[in-house]
């Protein structure tokens, strides 16, 4: 380490021990400021540790905390960054909060979410070192800001360009994110996948990659899971999924919170249990399980990690606000908005009321139109069946009169719709209640949201 | 009465902003008043000549497929397409699908990429995109501005026997200069407007269907109990008005 950088560091270190005093758990400015001093400084604080980039559209999150379980559990150090933080001020900050004064970081792995944006500003940094980097999948995201997903393969292809000798952990069910096996020159590459499709699965009409990125030819299906997920093939070109190295062969039951799932390794099969909620969290639980393989973990050992998986900030956090309990579930994009409308649909009985939360920030995407592409007509026609006096919807955040609209015109009852912009009210109004409340909500909403949460009930701590 | 025919225009393809949720809408409020309502999703390749719509419905994409959309409308439906127009079948065009009826779009690189000619107009590809809330005013919105959200780089320009769909207040419109906001041709209604567009637009919505419906013998619409999206349009207005 330089003496640029290691001043650089130290000047980090003091600006996020002043905003710490100041009570601000700001995860960025650490990061700005020792940038703005030394701009190579994520190279030189990386220099001796096994770096693992999470990158995608949906799911980072939650795959990097399950293999931060993963190799916890292992006896393995690591740092990592989170949430809010996954671009490369962010990335930086949570290195400085491990460096020593001197700028040395005593860590086995560094278990990065990054934005795909930002994953070519991070990975420049990481040019000769360990490297694995996992794609989750490519979905469309906040539109206005990287305007199409072919776009955000682009990104992503960029920086993976400056890790020519990264290993990389693709999803095999997604067709754009599968396809950077060959258009990136990477010799080492595995696949993860679902090799059983889901009843049920999204229809086509909202999927995200419906023509071959080959020779546009619309794709065929053997079998789907999500969206544009599934086991592809291109009639005309040939293009087609690859086998996975690590697959969910069978789902034996999904439970509000786990799935009993039969898994391959390599061909070889074991029964287990992916402990975290939704069927779209399967994907996350084997992005964990193949880099659990390429760190070198024996089967036993990563099909017995599937078991103690958690699940990270806002991801189904429960929190204990009234008797029974509500459920925070973030939800970003139509992909991901979809997979928690399957979740509900699966689990919500008359007895759990359900709030709904939109903002229309840039963190949220300042355009609301992606409401209409999630299909709460699934859910409303569950909730016909099964609803009872008692429960309410209640609606919140900037837009919330925009989800009113979009619940009326998929059929949801407007008697029952309870609009409170007030998040102090609102959560006296759901406390009085004392029953279960699934929250559903926009990212700047759950940030806000959450705090105010935290002025009533005791909260667990996150990194963000 | 007969079913009351709407047609989501590739569907599949242009379906980039939630403008699904105008077929939606659209299909709802009539269900409410009891008209009995069909959709049909056309997407690429060969179909009926003969099908005839109350509404042809065409929302925005994204570029990556407009190479295969113009070959498949040039191969299989302009001739079709055009004719439904210039014999008053009610369009609503976003976006992309308001630029593919026009004359020609001229990229960046200055190619001049061939379109429908249905309405007299063109689109020129420009930098940097035209994105954010955008309130425009229009009479087939009542007393209300309409509240959308806009997301374009091509700034569209109006020939002479096509007038503006609405007038910019707040926002860019058809090209960020003159302050027109989409286009009126016949019975074709386009628009940049994405939000998606009707949802929150009650009265705009109601006036389309008002135009499609007089070919049933229907002169007035029954009014329905417009609360929630009432709020949702003066909520948009208040924030970005």
């Amino acid at each position: 380490m330089g003496i640029r950088s290691a001043f650089a560091v130290m000047a980090g270190k003091f600006t996020a021990k002043i905003l710490h005093i100041l009570g601000r758990g700001a995860t960025s400015l650490p990061g700005v400021v020792t940038l703005k001093i030394c701009p190579d400084v994520l190279g030189a604080l990386a220099k001796n540790i096994k770096v693992i980039c999470v990158t995608g559209t949906n799911g980072k999150t939650t795959t990097c905390h399950a293999i931060t379980d993963m190799i916890s559990a292992n006896g393995y150090t690591f740092l990592t960054n989170g949430a809010g933080a996954n671009m490369l001020n962010g990335v930086v900050g949570c290195f400085m909060d491990a460096a020593t004064v001197t700028g040395k970081v005593r860590r086995d792995y560094a278990v990065l979410e990054c934005d795909e944006a930002s994953l070519k500003n991070i990975t420049k940094s990481f040019k000769g070192l360990d490297v694995t980097v996992v794609v989750t999948n490519i979905f469309r995201d906040q539109l206005d800001r990287y305007g199409e997903v072919l776009t955000t393969l682009d990104l992503i292809q960029k920086g993976l360009a400056f890790v020519p000798d990264a290993t990389l952990c693709l999803n095999a069910d997604c067709s754009l994110t599968s396809s950077l096996a060959e258009s990136v020159k990477h010799k080492k590459h595995y696949f993860f996948g679902i090799n059983c499709g889901f009843e049920n699965s999204s229809s086509t009409d909202i999927s995200d990659a419906v023509y071959c990125i080959k020779c546009k030819t619309k794709y065929k299906y053997h079998s789907s899971t999500f969206g544009h997920l599934g086991d592809f093939y291109c009639e005309n070109c040939g293009y087609h999924r690859q086998k996975p190295y690590i697959a969910i062969e069978q789902v034996k039951a999904f439970k509000p919170a786990s799935a009993e799932v039969t898994m391959s390794i390599d061909g070889k099969s074991y029964d287990t249990e992916i402990t975290l909620p939704g069927a779209y969290n399967l994907y996350n639980g084997l992005a964990a399980a193949i880099v659990g393989k390429t760190i070198g973990l024996d089967d036993e050992t990563v099909i017995s990690s599937m078991k103690k998986l958690t699940t990270p900030f806002g991801r189904m956090e429960h929190i204990p606000l009234t008797d029974k309990g509500v459920e925070l579930i973030l939800v970003k994009n139509p992909a991901g908005f979809n997979e928690v409308i399957s979740f509900l649909t699966a689990h919500c009985t008359g007895e759990d009321d359900i709030l709904f939360g939109l903002n229309d920030n840039s963190a949220d995407g300042t355009d609301v139109s992606w409401i209409w592409d999630v299909e709460f007509e699934k859910l409303s026609v569950r909730i016909a069946e099964i609803t009872n006096d008692k429960q309410t919807f209640f609606f919140t955040g900037k837009r919330g009169e925009d989800l009113q609209v979009r619940l009326k015109y998929a059929g949801f009852d407007t008697e029952k719709f309870r609009l409170d912009k007030d998040y102090r009210t609102l959560i006296q109004t759901i406390k009085s209640t004392g029953r279960h409340t699934y929250m559903v909500l926009s990212y700047t909403v759950m940030l806000a949201f959450r705090d105010k949460l935290g002025e009533v009930v005791e909260l667990k701590k996150y990194a963000r | 009465m007969d079913k009351i025919k709407i047609c989501h225009l590739y569907h599949d393809v242009l379906n980039l902003y939630g403008d699904t949720g105008n077929v939606i809408t659209m299909k709802k409020r009539l269900e409410w008043r009891g008209f009995e309502t069909e959709v049909t999703d056309l997407s690429f390749g060969e179909f009926d000549l003969s099908s005839k719509y109350d509404i042809i419905f065409i929302g925005g994409g994204q570029d990556f497929e407009q190479g295969i959309l113009t070959e498949d409308l040039f191969k299989y439906k302009s001739g079709w397409l055009k004719e439904q127009i210039e014999n008053g079948t009610v369009v609503l065009a976003i976006c992309g699908g308001y630029q593919m009826l026009g004359n020609y779009y001229i990229t960046d690189k200055g190619e001049n990429i061939k379109f429908l000619g249905a309405v007299d107009i063109y689109t020129k590809a420009s930098s940097p995109r035209m994105i954010g809330n955008i309130v425009y005013s229009t009479e087939l919105n009542g007393k209300s501005p309409v509240a959308a959200f806009e997301n374009h780089s091509g700034k569209t320009y109006l020939g002479k026997g096509v007038s503006p769909l609405g007038k910019v207040v707040k926002g860019f419109g058809n090209n960020g200069e003159d302050g027109t906001e989409g286009a009126r041709y016949k019975n074709v209604f386009a628009t940049y407007g994405h939000g998606p567009l009707l949802p929150k637009n009650p009265v705009l919505c109601d006036s389309i269907l008002l135009t499609a419906l007089k070919a049933h013998g229907v002169s007035d619409l029954s009014e329905l109990d417009d609360r929630v999206e009432n709020a949702a349009l003066e909520n948009a207005l208040g924030l970005y008005g």
